[in-house]
């Protein structure tokens, strides 16, 4: 299929890319040729998406360029990348949920007809007929009026590649494009993508999921740290291989102060409850699974968020979950994966880490200020939050030291159970080492429930993982048979 | 450490705003500075000052009242019926209390139901103000005379500053109290400045905004009160545009309509902004119609120099 000699259909030569002190892309050299899928694959963090965006325009290179059939290009904007031909369909799809099929397909460059040669209107007939033709050749035929809102993941896939086609896309990039997706619509999006192969389409397919890649591409590059650390062809790869090469054989053990013996049951889910959830007090259990596969929802149900009928025991005595306040009231406490869920963005250090703990800094009947900021100063020496003013605000703190606040929340509180869901993500590595060794002192008297897609960081920090699939456990790994390969066969990547 | 000077100027903007505009305006007029024309500022600034402090909690907590004006009216209206039967206490009680009872409507549509608050206080504002039309039948209440202990409330002065004028003084110290040293007040703060975030730390959201509507129904209840015992009667068409004056006053004082940031000091900052600006302009015998133009233009560059602070 790939002709050596046919120009590549774009290529990016020396990227580099720093993002304050941290160089995402430490000189990348990437291609992709017509007709050809070329998988991108590394852990999180190992640059993938900022060289897509590079690609996509989002992001401009301090250092290499971007060539487009062979001409470099300077993108200085989405729009300009979409003109020369790349098209991004990303993991959160962008259609406008009231419009229709056919107009979410046009829109920003819908056909248009002067009336008397002068006055435009949007020609609606072409739009339909643009958008069934474009359609048909991905063996799709939904109701061209359906609003989008209407139509489920999978589908509105298909709606963003068919814009995609429509704007004579050339080069395709898809990221995490199964993620949400069944195997039916997995195996239509395969056939849709073998048959935009055929018309000469080169596609950049990003994935956790390996068993695709190997399915899928004819060629793979394994980003490690900014760097490219492998490239191979179709057939001299395969599922281990890659794994291993995306870690680099790097290991970080924990320095496993002896194994810690968990104790006695501290949360207990009825066993009827899919999924169920049983952690032992000094416990850090991780949970694997790929999107959609229920880990966010085992947190969202035990801190209230998505209440669920029944109670759960703590500590031996049944707890009905209704809310987040029950579930703190119960010492329970949360670090959401969005930071702007955990944080009170234009408030202080100071007011963020009291706010779970207002009723408790009480004196005489009034709130104990001063309580208070002794409280806040300790913790802030304790997890080492910088810089050491607590009145500045926490958006202007590193995303490391934000998430060291959201942990002091808690600490605060003096909860006895943490539900962290991606806990480093986003996080520099020096950051990170420093919250993987609070939430290891934390272990020693608390609990830890933990869903992380950073499959090293579970390895790193469990005692035993639960890997998810559709809302149920497919299988529990106990810490001395832990590691990655053996996770991702797991879950299912 | 100290904050560099230039953010704690940027904090104090209104308040230097403040003093520019009385400085120019007595380099401009020797009438400013006299003692008949200050009371006058005082006074007029009294009432829209309570209303202010209650529009501070609903707009910390990332809302919005429009309904303010129209329940300074029923508030008026209501005290002036009740005092002739059950006296001075009463009344002021009754108005006080209808004003937290369109507070309590606001908070529970709009916090348990969900509903906007924009569209919520657009609909009470109109509504309040028929009602206050059906009870009073459109014409003013108080012909057969208010207590005179009422009037002289409106009228006389303790310690040479009117009695107006001393609400506000009180009520500025309890409210930034409640705002600042209280759980209750942190709550506000934190649920304006980021609901999801303050649910997930066990905040009850939907109570405290709730909570802030009674708030600004309730002061502004209390300014109806006032502004009858000044008019010496219920007035069925007082306190029009009141709440934009008072939503106005609220963000030249600092506060973001996101939520999360303004304290009550600051607010009343913005009432005196807002009224000494108009009486500047009276007093320079500025065109009405071109003081309009003044004071909208005034409220739009606060708003977007508020924004420039903050990129």
């Amino acid at each position: 299929m790939v002709d050596a000699n046919t120009r590549p259909a774009a290529s990016a030569k020396g990227i580099v890319k720093h993002f304050g002190a941290t160089a995402a892309l430490a000189g990348v050299d990437f291609d992709v040729m017509p007709g050809e899928v070329h998988a991108l694959v590394g852990e999180n963090g190992a640059g993938k998406s900022t060289l897509i965006r590079i690609f996509a325009g989002v992001h401009r290179p301090d250092r290499g360029t971007i060539e487009v059939e062979g001409r470099p290009c300077q993108f200085d904007g989405p729009q300009a990348a979409i003109a020369a031909g790349i098209v991004t369909i990303p993991q959160e799809l962008r259609l406008v949920p009231a419009l229709g099929v056919a107009e979410n397909i046009s829109v920003g460059d819908p056909p248009v007809r002067r009336f008397l040669g002068v006055i435009p209107r949007i020609d609606r007939a072409r739009m339909r007929e643009d958008a069934r033709q474009t359609l048909a050749q991905l063996d799709f035929a939904p109701d061209l009026d359906a609003p989008a809102g209407s139509l489920s993941f999978a589908e509105r896939q298909l709606v963003m590649i068919a814009k995609a086609l429509r704007r004579r896309c050339r080069i395709l990039i898809l990221d995490e494009p199964t993620a949400a997706l069944e195997k039916r619509e997995i195996d239509r999006l395969f056939a849709v993508l073998a048959r935009m192969k055929e018309q000469g389409v080169a596609i950049i397919y990003i994935s956790h999921r390996l068993g695709e890649v190997v399915a899928l591409a004819d060629r793979c590059t394994i980003l490690r740290d900014g760097r490219v650390a492998a490239v191979a062809q179709r057939g001299a790869f395969d599922a281990a291989r890659l794994a291993r090469a995306m870690t680099g054989g790097f290991e970080e053990r924990a320095s496993s102060s002896g194994v810690v013996q968990p104790g006695t049951t501290v949360l207990q889910e009825p066993a009827e409850r899919p999924g169920a959830i049983c952690l032992r007090a000094q416990e850090t259990l991780g949970l694997a699974g790929l999107l959609g596969s229920g880990t966010d929802r085992v947190l969202a149900r035990l801190f209230g968020v998505q209440p669920e009928p029944g109670t759960v025991a703590i500590n031996g005595v049944p707890r009905r979950l209704a809310n987040p306040r029950a579930a703190i009231a119960a010492g329970i406490g949360m670090v959401p994966a969005e930071r702007s869920l955990g944080l009170i963005m234009n408030a202080s250090v100071r007011d963020n880490i009291v706010l779970p703990s207002l009723g408790r800094f009480i004196h005489r009947g009034r709130f104990d200020k001063a309580g208070a900021a002794r409280a806040v100063n300790e913790l802030m020496d304790v997890l080492d939050i910088r810089p050491r003013r607590a009145d500045t605000k926490v958006s202007a703190l590193s995303g490391g030291n934000q998430q060291k606040v959201v942990l002091a929340k808690w600490l605060a509180r003096g909860v006895s159970l943490l539900l962290l869901d991606e806990p480093t993500q986003g996080i520099d590595v020096a950051a990170k080492a420093q919250i993987h060794a609070l939430l290891r002192d934390f272990a020693r008297q608390g609990s830890i429930l933990m869903n992380s897609s950073d499959l090293a960081e579970l390895v790193l920090m469990c005692d035993a993982v639960l890997a998810f699939h559709h809302g149920h456990v497919a299988a529990r790994i106990e810490r001395s048979d832990l590691d990655e390969s053996r996770l991702h066969a797991a879950i299912g990547g | 450490m100290q904050r560099p000077l230039r953010a704690r100027l940027a904090g104090q903007a209104p308040l230097l705003t403040l003093i520019l505009l009385c400085a120019v305006t007595a380099l401009l007029t020797d009438r400013f500075l006299s003692p008949f024309n200050l009371t006058n500022i005082l006074v007029q600034s009294s009432i829209m000052a309570v209303i202010a402090m209650g529009m501070t909690f609903v707009i910390v907590g990332g809302g919005f009242d429009l309904s303010v004006g129209s329940t300074v009216a029923l508030s008026g209206c209501i005290a002036a019926m009740l005092m002739p039967v059950g006296g001075v206490a009463l009344g002021v009680l009754g108005g006080v209390a209808a004003g937290a009872l369109v507070g309590l409507a606001n908070g529970f549509i709009i916090a348990m139901l969900g509903v906007n608050p924009f569209i919520t206080t657009l609909g009470t504002m109109v509504l309040v103000r028929g009602v206050v039309f059906i009870i009073t039948g459109g014409a003013p209440i108080g012909d057969e005379g208010l207590p005179p202990a009422f009037i002289a409330f409106g009228s006389q002065r303790l310690f040479g500053v009117h009695y107006l004028v001393w609400v506000p003084v009180g009520l500025l110290a309890t409210v930034t109290y409640i705002m600042h040293s209280t759980p209750y007040g942190r709550r506000v703060y934190a649920t304006g400045g980021g609901r999801e975030a303050a649910y997930l730390s066990g905040v009850p959201v939907r109570r405290v905004i709730a909570s802030t509507y009674i708030w600004c129904g309730a002061l502004a209840g209390l300014a109806g009160v006032m502004l009858a015992a000044r008019l010496q009667s219920g007035q069925p068409t007082a306190g029009e545009f009141y709440e934009l004056t008072a939503i106005a006053a609220v963000v030249l004082g600092g506060a973001s309509l996101h939520g999360g940031e303004g304290t009550p000091a600051k607010s009343v900052i913005g009432v005196f902004i807002m009224v000494v600006l108009g009486n500047a302009l009276n007093l320079l015998n500025v065109d009405s119609y071109w003081q309009r133009v003044a004071v909208g233009a005034v409220i739009i560059a606060a708003a977007a120099a508020d924004r420039l602070r903050s990129r």
